[in-house]
């Protein structure tokens, strides 16, 4: 009951080695193969999307199982909430852009002529965008820090105050949550195509972040369990998590798909130049999207005994995560690195950095806790639920 | 199935009845069926049944219908019938994608029905007899295969779930 993960000495030196060597390969590519600027920006955007997605799915997760009074998700609900710890790096990481604004979007040009930005620019502007992104971050962060509170005074006292309380903050992020997903994604994102639209696209991008957050987190307790830990994760827990990960990849194929039907039957030559420009520059990782993040979860979780084998599983959720890597490449490389873009070290080196230090920063907030939460009300709910 | 003898155990909850069917899966007597009006956690496990087939059929209905309606779009667009619609070539995949994707649910929907309906001899007019009044309201039954003579099965069982409550054993 009290098991705790220990950051061992071992995983935190790999972690570290790993996101030194990827900042030194980012550095060492950017002056050797010297990219264009716009290149080197779009994957610092590229990976911190990535990144806060999977922080945020996490604290989705987590409020949403809340509000709707879930016990099974009790036993693991550590793992997301240790997801969530990243948000601030994130914010010191996406505060960056301030740099690279000029490469990244065009609308921040301020030599424009262009009546259809001069026309945006009333949302489109440098300082708004910046208030905006501090503003998201501070309500993440302080909700997220607030669901965090409760649980941890849940830990000791198992007071159902604290698990009211803890409703309160999950019913005030979602809300907050579903306006900012979609704002944020069309600042960050959207705003890259600044004559381009798509009014699903908050959604879309919303949906990429849930599911690679689950895939995340099945990889996470996958990494766990092998070390030892975690043992009250039982089958059982780990079929709903494959369940979870099999229906969103089908609703993430299904937003992606609704995008796509209207703009190419609408055939309205200012918003079909967004696929064409990827269906014909981008054409091999436009179709492998599609394959790793539909055909793979969609046939590789069909079964119902694969579901439950957690092996098989952290498999196909590692295929995911890749798929949801390219996927986002394909919402921002080719509106900000068009000509200059390409996968070479440069991508590899920069995705090893962060990669190292989300886990780094991730388990080391796993390891500050206990791994159960105690006298939360749900637990022994959790402990013995079939599904 | 029919001129099996089996005697009737009632309950109206279902705690009970699944502590009820361990105690009778550990004596020598023989559960024949149980009958709820909702699907009971456990009770599959606690019954050892064999996984269902019907999730088999499913695949392959809808895999069927899947196939079906693409390439029944495909002829009519390409060979039968073929018309251009908003400029678009007369194989355009992307438009074939929603009337595919409704074709598999209606295949796999009817399909699993239709199999589950042959596979439990559900046939038209076959007349229904309930074994106990309530069985579809909030009873639960358990069918407990009966010796040839049934007095016998009834006491041990009346002597083997006396500590259980709410227990009617018709």
């Amino acid at each position: 009951m009290d098991e705790q993960y220990t950051f061992t000495k071992r995983v935190r030196n790999i972690l570290a080695i790993a996101a030194t060597a990827g900042l030194l390969l980012t550095v060492a590519s950017i002056f050797i193969f010297k990219p264009d600027s716009s290149r080197i920006w779009a994957n610092v955007l590229l990976n911190n999307q990535l990144f806060i997605g999977i922080a945020l799915g996490g604290a989705f997760f987590l409020a949403v199982h809340r509000i709707a009074l879930s016990g099974w998700h009790t036993a693991l609900q550590r793992i997301p909430e240790a997801l969530t710890s990243f948000l601030p790096v994130a914010f010191l990481l996406m505060a960056l852009l301030f740099f690279g604004m000029k490469d990244l979007y065009h609308w921040s040009h301020s030599d424009l002529h262009d009546p259809v930005l001069e026309a945006k620019s009333a949302w489109l502007n440098l300082p708004f965008f910046f208030i905006r992104m501090v503003l998201y971050f501070a309500g993440w962060i302080v909700l997220t820090w607030g669901m965090k509170k409760q649980t941890d005074a849940l830990m000791d006292s198992g007071d159902i105050k604290f698990h009211n309380r803890r409703k309160i903050f999950a019913g005030l992020f979602l809300v907050f949550f579903g306006i900012t997903v979609s704002t944020s994604s069309w600042d960050w994102i959207m705003s890259i195509d600044a004559h381009w639209y798509s009014t699903i696209f908050g959604w879309y991008v919303f949906i990429g972040m849930f599911v690679s957050s689950l895939a995340f987190m099945i990889v996470l307790i996958w990494f766990l369990k092998r070390a030892g830990y975690l043992a009250v994760i039982r089958v059982d827990h780990i079929h709903d998590l494959g369940k979870l990960l099999f229906a969103f990849s089908i609703f993430w194929t299904y937003l992606w798909f609704s995008q796509y039907l209207l703009i190419w039957y609408g055939h309205i030559p200012e918003e079909t130049i967004y696929f064409v420009q990827r269906r014909e520059d981008f054409e091999l990782l436009f179709f492998l999207n599609l394959g790793l993040n539909f055909i793979i979860p969609f046939f590789g979780l069909m079964k119902l005994d694969l579901k439950r084998k957690l092996n098989w599983l952290a498999g196909v959720a590692g295929v995911v995560l890749i798929g949801h890597w390219i996927d986002y490449y394909q919402m921002i490389m080719p509106g900000a690195a068009g000509e200059h873009a390409g996968i070479g070290l440069l991508e590899i080196a920069m995705t090893l950095f962060y990669a190292g230090l989300f886990l780094f920063v991730v388990l080391r907030a796993l390891a500050s806790k206990p791994l159960l939460v105690k006298k939360d009300p749900f637990l022994e709910e959790s402990l013995h639920f079939e599904s | 199935m029919k001129n099996k003898k089996y005697i009737t155990v009632v309950f109206d909850d279902e705690v009970p009845m699944l502590q009820a069917v361990h105690k009778i899966q550990e004596s020598d007597q023989s559960i024949q069926d149980v009958l709820t009006p909702f699907p009971v956690h456990g009770l599959d496990k606690a019954l050892k049944m064999k996984r269902t087939r019907i999730p088999v059929a499913g695949f392959i209905c809808g895999a069927i219908g899947g196939l079906f309606g693409f390439l029944f779009q495909a002829w009519i667009f390409t060979v039968d019938y073929p018309l251009v619609f908003g400029g678009k070539p007369y194989l355009s995949v992307p438009s074939f994608i929603p009337v595919t994707f409704e074709l598999t649910v209606l295949f796999t929907a009817v399909g699993v029905v239709s199999a589950l309906f042959i596979r439990s001899r559900f046939i038209p007019r076959k007349k229904f007899e309930p074994i106990h009044d309530r069985i579809t309201d909030d009873r639960f039954v358990i069918l407990v295969d009966a010796a040839e003579n049934e007095e016998s099965t009834r006491s041990s069982l009346q002597s083997l779930l006396a500590g259980i409550s709410n227990v009617e054993i018709v």
